[in-house]
């Protein structure tokens, strides 16, 4: 079943007088349970195409279609209330806030949607057993290592039991143990039925994945298996 | 998000930055502190005259020769001011006969230099009528009140019995009044000494009571007029009234001369009046402070959120919609101003009370002003968070991921 499928779009941004183009008609298409891998050089257009899909910016053309329902149409506040409830978003830099403990991290999503306190409690730890880190549930993410870090993020991207998972370069800051860590459990992830879509500059990573697109300047231009 | 989240999510932000939250909340206590300081000093101001001129009867009327005040406005200035009236037993009469009036007592003071023992004291001499002085409240220490039948008989104040001459002056002592500019004396003995901190509202602490008989012989008699004449009413909620047909009975015999027509509360409403001006004057200075306080929380609330631009760029990816930040924004100042109003209540309570003891002004802070507190406090520093709020809740989250 088709998760996301993008019809034609285009995205340009306004500089002074001239708008630059920067996705420039791209028709994608992710099937239920595929972990893509999204790559390309730097200023190809990667993270606009992530931010689009991830509800966080709109289209200047085209469509973006999430589960048959068109994001082009909606409001700030439905975007919110999807990127809530349908995406989990991994970030480069964890982005986590340091002022609050792991728990707390992971809860949050949940604080959003209002679930009772204790469902989400139950629910925050055992995303953190799950991804190793049970013994660190009261902890500040400022004393974890990085790859606790974004092992702290994977948890906080699933407390929604979200449709997709966006990760934007995951691995980009970790040492290569760490990479290897989160990999694995990103594709055991996978391996339990949930869709990815990452973004990557390290072809070695191509190798959890079941397929890939290769962008450059604006356009895909090679997708395979 | 449910509000014991927004709450928890408020508080873990003063947790994490004490500094900052106090700081920024020094400001409205400070505004707090001073509002309910200056609303209480100046509520006990009042409630010290009250409870003053409470006792103050409320049926009296006041009669005096003279114009209360000058033309009043769009009034022209007389161009021959008015002779003040002359107010003799033919005033009396004619107060005495006017419908609703109870009672008539004329008075004159005058100044005179009291002898005792050697020693001698200025002091204010009244003159009364004693039989129309019985439900006046004079309040009678040692001895006696004056009747009609005395001829040379004073009654003295306490203050001057007891703190006037070396020597205590007690019932039956002789003492000597003089004329100090025409050399005339008389001399009395005392019939009894008032009660301490019982004067008669309208007779200084500092005055000696004598007959109208014995004052006009001191004062010689051509000239004997009276300084004022005091009226009850029948019925003092007709006060108004009466007094009224007082002014008009007068009016007659005095066509061209000037005196005043008073109920005593006129003036005692007028004070009261005036007070309450004061206050709410003070109570306005304190807010100008409460503002201040207020805008020092706006500035602190602005580098807040440009301190968490990132933080709240993450928030809104992982699902906080505008109205979220929003609120969470508000409530942590108004969760400031909150605090700090009641920490500003408690200390305007302790400063109030140094002032006061200070200034030996009765003060007493009151539910109202502890309330006025806290509303200005909440209210405005939730005004103040309005434009940072608002400013972290229109944060685009790419620009604001973007941000270190």
């Amino acid at each position: 079943m088709t998760l996301v499928e993008t019809i034609d779009l285009e995205k340009g941004y306004r500089v002074g007088d001239m708008v630059v183009p920067v996705l420039k008609g791209i028709d994608l298409c992710i099937e239920e349970g595929e972990f893509v891998a999204l790559m390309g050089p730097s200023g190809c257009g990667k993270s606009s195409l992530m931010n689009i899909l991830g509800c966080l910016d709109r289209p200047t053309g085209g469509s973006v279609i999430l589960k048959g329902e068109n994001l082009c149409t909606l409001s700030d506040g439905e975007l919110a209330r999807i990127r809530r409830d349908q995406i989990g978003f991994i970030f480069q830099s964890f982005n986590l806030i340091g002022r609050m403990s792991n728990l707390r991290n992971v809860e949050l999503p949940m604080i959003l949607q209002e679930r009772p306190p204790n469902a989400r409690r139950i629910r925050a730890r055992e995303l953190l057993e799950a991804v190793g880190l049970g013994h660190r549930l009261e902890y500040s993410p400022v004393n974890l290592s990085g790859g606790e870090r974004q092992r702290v993020a994977i948890a906080r991207a699933l407390a929604n039991d979200p449709m997709i998972i966006l990760a934007d370069e995951p691995t980009g800051n970790l040492d290569e143990k760490s990479t290897c860590e989160i990999m694995d459990i990103m594709k055991k992830l996978n391996d339990d039925g949930r869709t990815i879509l990452m973004v990557t500059h390290d072809l070695e990573m191509t190798r959890y994945c079941s397929r890939m697109i290769q962008m450059r300047d604006g356009r895909v231009v090679q997708e395979g298996i | 998000m449910r509000p014991i989240d927004i709450l928890e999510y408020v508080l873990l932000s003063f947790k994490s930055d004490r500094r900052r939250a106090f700081m920024s909340s020094l400001g409205i206590i400070i505004g707090v502190v001073s509002i309910v300081a200056m609303l209480s000093v100046s509520e006990g101001l009042y409630s010290g005259v009250n409870e003053r001129f409470g006792d103050m009867e409320m049926d009296l009327i006041n009669v005096r020769p003279g114009s209360n005040m000058g033309p009043g406005p769009g009034e022209r200035p007389s161009f021959a001011p008015e002779e003040p009236a002359e107010l003799d037993d033919r005033d009396v009469k004619i107060i005495e006969n006017i419908v609703g009036v109870k009672a008539v007592y004329p008075l004159k003071s005058a100044s005179a230099l009291l002898s005792f023992r050697g020693d001698n004291a200025s002091v204010r001499v009244m003159g009364i009528t004693p039989s129309h002085h019985e439900d006046l409240k004079v309040v009678i220490d040692r001895g006696r009140f004056l009747v009609d039948s005395d001829y040379k008989a004073a009654v003295v104040s306490y203050e001057i019995a007891q703190n006037f001459f070396r020597m205590d002056i007690s019932p039956g002592n002789r003492i000597r009044l003089y004329l100090s500019e025409e050399g005339r004396y008389m001399d009395f003995k005392v019939a009894g000494i008032l009660k301490e901190d019982e004067d008669p509202n309208y007779a200084p602490d500092d005055c000696i009571f004598i007959t109208h008989k014995a004052l006009e012989e001191l004062l010689g008699r051509d000239e004997y007029k009276y300084s004022s004449i005091s009226i009850r009413a029948e019925d003092a909620s007709q006060v108004e009234a009466t007094a009224d047909d007082v002014d008009e009975g007068l009016a007659r015999i005095h066509r061209d001369e000037a005196y005043t027509v008073e109920p005593t509360t006129t003036r005692f409403e007028s004070l009261l009046e005036v007070l309450n001006m004061i206050k709410y004057a003070l109570a306005g200075i304190g807010s100008i402070s409460l503002i201040v306080g207020a805008i020092g929380i706006s500035n602190v609330m602005m580098l807040t959120v440009k301190e968490r631009t990132h933080e709240i760029g993450t928030m809104k990816a992982i699902g906080a919609t505008a109205w979220d930040i929003r609120i969470l924004y508000l409530l942590d100042a108004g969760m400031l101003g909150l605090v700090s109003s009641l920490i500003g209540i408690i200390l305007g309570a302790l400063v109030s009370g140094v002032v006061g003891s200070i200034a030996r002004i009765p003060q007493e802070v009151t539910f109202s002003s502890a309330l006025s507190g806290l509303l200005f406090g909440v209210l405005i520093t939730t005004i103040a968070g309005i434009y940072p709020a608002n400013k972290a809740a229109m944060l685009d989250p790419i620009e604001a991921l973007r941000a270190e």
